[in-house]
């Protein structure tokens, strides 16, 4: 647990007080890119908001600490559950990352503006800060999420699930992006995805949820196509 | 001209009619707008029925107990019940919500129901006609004494102040839920926040507009800014323009033609509503042609 932002101690999670994920014990450190494995329903996703501090644990402990102070997460949601009622523009989606800085009663100024901008330019989509978030692509959406991540000045950034419904190059600049964040500024990056190739080349380890357990090790073993051959036909067999 | 000259003069009687339809026309929307954001159109109908049944209740406590008329301490017993009533139906509710995975439609259309059919019930309570309150369950906006019309305007610029304040809490745990927890924010709290607003919008409102004007209000302003202008920074202070301009107007035209004002200023926001639907679609449909 020392040195890590985030760490699970026999957590239980799942909803209603029924856990789906027992006994789950993770390190998340300083600077790892990290991928999260495994079959539809399996509780990638739970693990990541639990991360997060959405879903809280039905039984164990989640430690968030950075030098004693809490640790600040850019999350990035599966588009497709996200439900943008409010008819805002993407530079005031990407605002909304800058929130959780901002003590209650202080409002948004010029600073937040600039910061939502700086990081829509960051990641290419400044061209879009003035369009209707609901009615941009799947990949313009998901570049917008990502700058709201940003936004936040995250110390780990969360991503469910990036590279669903998005086409081939816009999932290569979005990877190419978190790859770069990882490098030079050493952010830590954990990610959710079914797309096993497309991130080989941009995390380092890789944690299978397989029967209900985390196995955790190298990209290059995790994601060798015949340990992921195994582990898929075990899961589909289990 | 000579109507408008009339309706500004400073000694114009129905003066506290207008400026309290004003004030509730140009704030309601503000409030509204979380309504229709977080999709509970439907809480926009139900609570001002709760409101009105929490008048109703409060003058028939009053009745039952009390021998004496009411005349002077109506207006605070009327804010008491609408206060109370609402409050509890809307902590109730959004407690059940926090609690529960059934529809919130199906809770809030029961809560609707039962409310209209309690209100009905305690007025025609022969108790409750006596003392002749149906005035103030209708929402009697013609004589708004003085009085009443400062403790809208106080409790509405409070409304006001902390819309102001609170903007971006209330915003985050609106607009994303997972997003405000991700940060740290106490999401309960911050919906408990929004519905003390709404419900002190509407309880104040309703005794003086009655409920019909009191949805209209809460909702068809931000419907019609929706169509013409987006982004939240725009768009609830063009609800609260629109609210405020058809508050006016349809003071304007229900003085001039003796009409009820509560219905006209109701039929006039539909009317603008369907205007600015239309405006948005017909060019469209004729570009197609």
């Amino acid at each position: 647990m020392a040195g890590a932002l985030v760490s699970f101690r026999d957590v239980a999670l799942g909803y209603d007080g029924t856990p789906i994920l027992e006994g789950l014990t993770l390190d998340v450190r300083p600077g790892e890119c990290l991928a999260l494995l495994g079959p539809n329903g399996c509780g990638k996703s739970t693990i990541l908001k639990a991360m997060a501090g959405i879903v809280p644990p039905i039984r164990g402990t989640v430690h968030r600490s950075i030098d004693g102070q809490p640790v600040r997460f850019g999350y990035v949601p599966q588009q497709e559950t996200l439900d943008l009622v409010f008819p805002m523009t993407a530079a005031e989606v990407v605002e909304l990352g800058t929130y959780g800085q901002l003590s209650p009663g202080r409002r948004a100024g010029g600073a937040e503006r600039e910061r939502a901008l700086r990081c829509l330019e960051q990641v290419g989509a400044a061209d879009l800060r003035g369009r209707l978030f609901h009615a941009l692509s799947g990949g313009q959406k998901q570049r917008v999420l990502v700058a709201r991540a940003l936004a936040a000045e995250p110390d780990v950034l969360l991503l469910d699930e990036p590279l669903s419904g998005i086409d081939a190059p816009t999932a290569e600049a979005i990877l190419t992006l978190l790859g770069r964040l990882n490098r030079e500024q050493e952010l830590t990056i954990l990610l959710v995805t079914h797309h096993l190739g497309a991130v080989r080349e941009v995390v380092r380890e890789a944690i299978w949820v397989h029967a209900g357990k985390l196995l955790r090790g190298l990209a290059s073993a995790m994601l060798a196509p015949e340990h992921v051959r195994t582990m898929i036909e075990e899961d589909f067999l289990s | 001209m000579s109507l408008l000259l009339e309706i500004l003069s400073p000694d114009f009687l129905l003066r506290n009619a207008l400026y309290g339809g004003l004030i509730i026309g140009f704030v309601a929307p503000l409030v509204g707008w979380y309504l229709v954001g977080r999709r509970m159109v439907f809480l926009g109908v139900a609570l001002p029925q709760v409101s009105t049944a929490g008048v109703a209740g409060a003058f028939f406590w009053h009745a039952l107990f009390h021998e004496h008329e009411l005349h002077e301490g109506d207006f605070w017993l009327a804010l008491m019940g609408s206060t109370v009533f609402t409050l509890i139906a809307i902590l109730g509710l959004a407690l059940w919500e926090s609690r529960s995975r059934g529809r919130a439609e199906g809770r809030t259309g029961v809560l609707y129901a039962f409310a209209g059919a309690l209100s009905l019930l305690l007025v025609a309570s022969d108790r409750i006609a006596e003392i002749g309150i149906l005035g103030l369950l209708k929402g009697e906006i013609i004589a708004i004494p003085t009085g009443e019309l400062l403790v809208l305007a106080v409790g509405y610029a409070a409304i006001l102040v902390a819309l102001w304040l609170f903007k971006k809490d209330l915003l985050l745990v609106s607009a994303d839920r997972d997003l405000a927890l991700s940060f740290g924010k106490n999401v309960l709290a911050w919906d408990l926040v929004l519905y003390l607003i709404i419900g002190t919008t509407i309880s104040l409102g309703v005794l003086l507009v009655g409920p019909l004007v009191m949805f209209g209000f809460l909702i068809v302003p931000p419907l019609i800014a929706g169509r013409v202008t987006t982004g939240i920074r725009r768009l609830p202070l063009a609800a609260s323009v629109v609210g405020g301009l058809t508050a006016f107007v349809g003071f304007a035209v229900s003085y001039k033609l003796d009409w009820p004002m509560g219905p006209t200023d109701v039929a006039l926001v539909c009317v603008v509503l369907a205007l600015a639907a239309a405006a948005q679609t017909i060019p469209g449909l004729l570009r197609r042609a």
